[in-house]
């Protein structure tokens, strides 16, 4: 297993509010609500921009001064007016940093604002304690109390983290194909779709952020968690696929499938064969992501992670054998990394993206992994494309060998004078 | 307490955050958690910097709370190794200012060679304006010093700012007009400048500072102070920029004749032109071409901030020759100044009240002078769709907001969007953006022939998709757009200016039939009309006797 190296976290990455972004598409009948400032509703619809019209079901319900001294937040009418226009059968209630500041006492603030026909639960998200993907953690472990119950003799499989409907049709037939018993999904794409969860189910967690939630359903309810790879690409589906019918008492060789998964990406991986690619910490899923590369034939110059839980990540950290591992990591050190070691692809964090390019090196945002249909093997093409893609279109383009091309835009370098004057 | 989807002005850590990064060895760093770093992609994303933006997150954790952990010393000793700034720039958080920590002390501890200065900027009372142009006043007072002023006429430009609205082409076109006047630009301020070209501010012999929200009241500093006159007017449309010449020319031979300096001559006006010889605006001409008779029945509505509503307001009813439906404001603490601007430019309205300039008094939009003064989208969308403009000047948020109203809608005010930062020249000030401006309201509306023969024949032989618009007698509006994604903006909270379902009448299917024939684009707006005349006649069935009727009565 790689030895994890500790930094002090001044990296960049986006609040764990973030996650509402995709959660309230996801839970098609949920409303998110941020107890917040103007920062919360700033960020989101900058994080979010593209999607905050899309009929939001989250908002901010806004701390201004005079909200600061009151004991208790009055969110009732809130609460109401969301029930009147948006009709939720449930309210999720997220923490945020300053009523974390505060003192908030949230659980009882949301058991106090729970009616029997539309309960409130409290999702502790703020960006002093998450990042980004994080807070998907803890909104399923919300949901916990709503998943039933199931006898020990309910051996099924329940696939964890929010994936869109395609890919979870992918999941479900490829389980039938196998002879795996579904019980269902964590999210559900509606409240009351929960999957019944008991010491016979078997978790299947589909993304690598859920570490949390994935050890307590162990904890609380028995259920066993299954310890594989993550299944993005050929040699993580297989894996993924053949471990956990092992743990239905099924034998499945899945070599042969893995083998003509990878021939469908040759072209991609030729070009990936031998690239030197540094993943900075962004969403949580670097791990997965790096393996997949390494198997690809890259060599993984440092994979770099907000958090690493060093039991769910096992098999993720024993496939990385050799990489460097940074946890918490610390940009500028980041920085100093690259220029030394002039990777050819770095992903990286929406914001840090441009002024990496901007260094001569080729960059691609890491966020975007967190919004495509990368799972299984249906998604191993998208996946693969996604590192082919900037690759190949830096090569296509003219080299930028002359420093005008970037002159002025700088907004602190701009020039008062002209040269020519 | 009340719900918040959208936001016009950005927080106050943002404000600081684009004064830093708009200076030379100039860093903010942000003492907050981790996620207050989301400003960072805004500059990078937005303004495709190929360099990082001058901004540091110190982060902290719960951890660190619980610890009792600071980790700004260290935040700021590494900013200083790897940046060597002159200034470091410190301001809290939202969340870290409940702290009450003394991050004066703190950051003393830092022992940095860089100046440290700790802005207060309490984002409970302030946002992204009020706190970009108060560090940027206190940064003009703590670095200017007594100079004798240049031997040539010279200007300071004092405003633009990384993130601004347009700010970057309205700068070429300043500059530009300098050129042309043979007037030497002294400093631009924020944008560009240095702690060194602070301290030479006051060796200019006028300011202008043409923003409302940023540079205004560092302007009047310096006149208080060393007594450089300043042009606060902004040069928006022909005719202000024409005066604004005049008055900069007039103002610069004032100082000439005092410190006995060379003259400034107005050149003839098509010096000011792109090739120096043409026009220098072509909207004089354009707005009395034939078919802009069209413009003299539109009406628009504008909000926006102060500087782009007052002068927008202005262009379009003075050289445009549109009406004026109504106009607003996000900026609460302007409302007065752009309330006394457009005297006599909004149309009358009854609920004539008192400005309030109380952040927190959010419960309910109020009214300067006819003037709407809100900081919420919804509110400004439910004007929008009462009034049914013929065309609406906003932000980005009225572009979503009139989409799902159908009504053409042009931005013209921050906050900028990825979309205000495309590479082309479009400024907002000079001849050049009364060129722009107009370009833009001309291709947005339908206009001229092409209107008539749409109004006579229906579609006028365009090939649109109708994009399955809603059945007729539905409680939902009448817009003639799909429930995609795209138009759903404010659907939870948009209040509809209709009565309810209950009291809506009725379509007979003939009269639903001749309705169909009006041409889609228009048609929510006539099926509203005739709906609220039926309603008003009290007729629940609305028949194409009805339908006649109303249309006669409304005038076709």
């Amino acid at each position: 297993m790689s030895a994890i190296q500790k930094e002090d976290g001044l990296y960049h990455s986006f609040c764990g509010l973030t996650c509402v972004g995709w959660l309230y598409q996801k839970i098609k009948d949920s409303f998110f609500l941020i107890l917040g400032t103007h920062t919360c509703a700033h960020l989101l619809q900058n994080a979010l921009g593209v999607m905050i019209f899309a009929r939001p079901r989250f908002g901010v319900a806004l701390l201004e001064e005079n909200d600061l001294s009151k004991p208790q937040p009055e969110l009732e009418a809130l609460i109401d007016e969301i029930r009147a226009d948006h009709k939720p059968s449930v309210i999720f209630l997220l923490s945020s940093c300053t009523p974390e500041v505060m003192k908030v006492e949230f659980d009882g603030l949301a058991r106090h604002l729970s009616r029997p026909d539309l309960p409130v639960l409290f999702v502790p998200a703020s960006g002093l304690d998450y990042t980004f993907s994080q807070a998907e953690d803890s909104v399923l472990q919300a949901l916990l109390p709503f998943c039933p119950p199931a006898s020990p003799d309910d051996r099924r499989v329940v696939f964890l983290g929010s994936v869109n409907d395609a890919i979870a049709d992918d999941f479900a037939l490829e389980a039938a194909r196998l002879g795996i018993p579904v019980a269902g999904f964590l999210p559900a794409t509606h409240f009351h779709e929960l999957p019944p969860i008991g010491p016979g189910t078997v978790l299947a967690p589909l993304q690598p952020y859920l570490s949390k939630v994935a050890t307590r359903l162990a904890r609380d309810r028995g259920a066993t968690l299954l310890n594989s790879l993550f299944p993005f690409g050929p040699d993580g589906t297989r894996a993924f696929w053949e471990d956990l019918a092992r743990l239905f008492g099924l034998n499945v060789d899945l070599r042969e499938r893995e083998a003509q998964a990878w021939s469908r990406l040759a072209t991609h991986t030729e070009l990936l064969r031998g690239k030197r690619v540094f993943f900075t910490a962004d969403t949580l899923m670097e791990l997965p992501l790096a393996r997949f590369l390494k198997a690809a034939g890259c060599e993984i110059v440092e994979c770099s992670s907000p958090y690493i839980h060093k039991k769910f990540h096992a098999r993720e950290l024993a496939a990385l054998e050799g990489v460097p591992v940074f946890e918490q990591p610390n940009f500028d050190r980041q920085l100093r990394t690259i220029a030394a070691t002039q990777p050819d692809l770095v992903i990286s964090t929406l914001g840090t993206t441009n002024p990496l390019i901007g260094q001569g090196v080729v960059a691609k945002w890491s966020t975007e992994f967190a919004f495509m249909p990368i799972h299984g093997w249906a998604g191993a093409g998208t996946l693969v494309g996604m590192f082919t893609k900037a690759l190949r279109r830096h090569a296509k383009l003219d080299p930028l060998d002359d420093p005008v091309w970037s002159a002025g835009l700088m907004p602190g370098a701009i020039p008062l004078v002209s040269n020519r004057s | 307490m009340r719900l918040a989807l959208w936001m016009y002005e950005g927080t106050a850590h943002h404000g600081v955050g684009r004064i830093a990064n708009s200076m030379q060895k100039v860093h903010a760093v942000f003492h907050a958690p981790q996620g207050d770093d989301y400003v960072n992609p805004i500059f990078t994303m937005l303004e495709r910097t190929p360099a990082f933006p001058q901004m540091t997150t110190s982060v902290v954790s719960g951890r660190d709370l619980a610890q009792g952990t600071i980790r700004l010393p260290e935040t700021l000793r590494q900013v200083e190794a790897k940046l060597h700034p002159d200034l470091i720039i410190v301001c809290a958080s939202c969340s870290t200012i409940l702290l009450q920590e003394d991050l004066e002390v703190v950051a003393a501890n830092a022992h940095t060679q860089a100046e440290v200065l700790v802005y207060d900027a309490n984002p409970y009372r302030m946002a992204e304006v009020l706190s970009a142009d108060g560090l940027f006043t206190q940064l003009t007072k703590r670095y200017a010093r007594p100079q004798p002023l240049t031997a040539r006429p010279s200007v300071n430009i004092i405003g633009p700012a990384s993130l601004g609205f347009h700010v970057r082409t309205d700068l070429i076109c300043l500059r530009r007009i300098m050129q042309t006047l043979g007037v030497q630009v002294n400093v631009i301020a924020p944008l560009g400048a240095s702690l060194a070209d602070m301290a030479r501010l006051p060796a200019a012999w006028l300011n202008i500072a043409p923003y409302r929200e940023l540079g205004r009241k560092a302007a009047v500093y310096l006149e208080e102070q060393f007594g450089t006159p300043a042009l606060y007017d902004a040069p928006i449309g022909v005719q202000p920029t024409l005066a604004w010449l005049r008055r900069l020319v007039e103002m610069l031979n004032d100082v000439g004749a005092r410190v006995d300096g060379p003259a400034v001559d107005l050149p003839p006006l098509t010096a000011f032109s792109l090739d120096g010889m043409s026009a220098p605006s072509g909207v004089p001409w354009f707005a009395r071409t034939a078919d802009m008779d069209s413009f003299s029945s539109k009406n628009a509505f504008v909000f926006g901030d102060a500087t782009h509503t007052v002068g927008i307001v202005k262009f379009l009813h003075d050289e445009l020759g549109m009406d004026i439906a109504g106009a607003g404001t996000y900026l609460a603490h302007e409302a007065g100044w752009v309330a006394e601007q457009l005297v006599g430019y909004l149309p009358p309205t009854a609920d004539q009240e008192s400005p309030t300039a109380d952040r927190t008094a959010h419960g309910q939009p109020s009214s300067v002078g006819g003037l709407l003064v809100t900081d919420r989208f919804q509110d400004v969308a439910a004007r929008i769709a009462e009034l049914q403009p013929s065309l609406v000047c906003g932000t980005q948020m009225e572009r979503h907001s009139c989409r799902k109203l159908d009504i053409p809608c042009i931005v013209i005010a921050p906050p900028t969007h990825i979309e205000n930062h495309l590479l082309g020249y479009r400024p907002m000030l000079g001849f050049d953006g009364a060129d722009v401006i107009a370009d833009e309201v001309y291709t947005t509306t339908t206009l001229g022939l092409e209107k008539h023969l749409i109004d006579l024949f229906g579609d006028a032989g365009l090939e649109y998709e109708e994009n399955g618009g809603q059945e007729i007698g539905q409680d939902t509006p009448a817009l003639d757009t799909p429930p995609s994604q795209e138009n759903a903006v404010a659907s939870g909270a948009l209040p509809h200016p209709l009565t309810p379902k209950a009291q809506t009448p009725t379509w007979t299917p003939d009269a639903q039939a001749m309705l169909k024939k009006v041409p889609f684009f228009v048609r929510g707006r006539v099926q509203r009309n005739v709906e609220k005349y039926a309603t008003e006649q009290g007729v629940s069935d609305i028949t194409v006797d009805v339908l006649q009727a109303a249309k006669e009565a409304l005038g076709g």
